[in-house]
């Protein structure tokens, strides 16, 4: 199971530090999705015992400049998220089969409809449901984001669309154990399977691309094989 | 009052919980029971919460990580893991936290679970994006005062003192 974070200078811990507490709680990876953090993934990997995938969150006010943005960054990184919040941006992200993930979709004024749901089955983009506020809020806030979550789990279900899972820690110390993430998930309507699902399927996602971003890879179905010449 | 006949008592579970902090944060058990109870009354109800019944038995802390002890009534584990994951903040402080283990008595807990104390952070200049900066190592794990709050950081981040 992997955790996706933000790291150092997005969030207040270093992806190290991040990797090395995950592995403490038994996940096996963490996805560093952060825009300016570059660290040395090899090394992080090898201190930390675990796997670190190289992300990148793009966070923009508007979907033109988020094109911009998805363009530059998507040959550079193993995965691609955008962060939703508004209908326009959260359109634009499950209608672009460039992006891997749409994180936060029903954040601020954002909102998610089973049209929007089910471009995102058809185009392979994952929609996160986002556990931070369940975890760190309270009262209306959370409230909210609790009828979000099930409003938003609801249409996933109805579409078979694919999903991600993942509690947004901002510093090692917002970061959860699987076991508890799943725990939280019970008590606030998630079958456990599902969220183990979602946090699996970040890891499948990693693998994915880095076999498609490989020297082997020419097109889906097609690759270079191991053959004499 | 005459205690109860031994299949009248309840039966407890009980939850090894590692914390961690940032270095500057001091952690009562008295604020942490309280944190407790209030996130999960927050996420389980009252009717939930009263069912779960978390108590913090042991509890120590020192120099940005502890440990406790937490009992709960058998049967509700999982709601109670639900509700020790949602506190991150006790008196203010932002809290880590992690359940290592569940036992059936104090006594294995402690055993198996506790009692791993990993001492109080060594401080020492550290190099840190370019600037120097006050920093508190424990085990590899160098927590990195800022101006404004700290960044947790590890050995790997931190650059050789050139002088």
């Amino acid at each position: 199971m992997y955790e996706a974070v933000h790291a150092h200078p997005d969030g207040e811990s270093t992806a190290a530090r991040f990797a090395r507490t995950a592995a403490r709680m038994g996940y096996e990876g963490v996805v560093v999705r952060a825009r300016d953090a570059t660290p040395d993934y090899e090394a992080i990997r090898e201190a930390s015992g675990i796997d670190v995938v190289d992300a990148v969150e793009i966070v923009a006010p508007d979907p033109e400049r988020a094109s911009g943005a998805v363009g530059g960054l998507r040959p550079d990184h193993t995965l691609l998220c955008v962060r939703g919040g508004t209908n326009r941006l959260n359109r634009f992200a499950v209608e672009n089969e460039r992006v891997d993930v749409l994180t936060r979709p029903m954040a601020d004024e954002g909102d998610v409809n089973h049209v929007l749901v089910n471009r995102a089955a058809e185009n392979g983009v994952r929609v996160e449901f986002d556990f931070g506020p369940v975890l760190r809020a309270t009262g209306g806030e959370r409230v909210q984001a609790l009828r979000n979550l099930r409003k938003l789990r609801e249409l996933v279900v109805d579409a078979d669309a694919p999903f991600v899972v993942s509690a947004n820690p901002a510093s090692h110390l917002d970061l959860r154990a699987p076991r508890e993430l799943i725990a939280v998930g019970e008590v606030v309507g998630f079958d456990p399977d599902t969220v183990r699902a979602g946090l699996r399927e970040w890891g499948t996602l990693a693998e994915r691309n880095r076999h498609r971003q490989s020297e082997s890879f020419i097109g889906p179905g097609v690759e270079r094989g191991r053959y004499e010449e | 009052m005459k205690h109860l006949p031994k299949h009248l008592r309840p039966r407890w579970r009980y939850l090894a919980v590692g914390l961690e902090t940032w270095p500057d944060a001091d952690l009562s058990r008295g604020a942490f029971q309280r944190a407790v109870w209030y996130a999960a009354g927050n996420l389980l109800g009252d009717a939930g919460s009263a069912d779960a019944d978390l108590r913090v038995l042991q509890f120590s802390f020192a120099g940005g990580t502890g440990e406790a002890l937490v009992r709960v009534r058998r049967g509700e584990v999982g709601p109670a893991r639900a509700a020790l994951a949602c506190v991150h903040e006790v008196d203010g402080h932002p809290v880590g936290l992690h359940v290592r283990g569940v036992s059936g008595t104090i006594r294995a807990c402690e055993e198996r679970y506790l009692g791993r104390r990993a001492g109080v952070p060594a401080e020492r200049r550290v190099v840190f994006e370019n600037d120097r900066r006050r920093g508190y190592d424990r085990d590899g794990n160098v927590d990195v005062a800022g101006p404004a709050d700290f960044t947790g950081a590890t050995e790997l981040d931190l650059e050789s003192e050139s002088t």
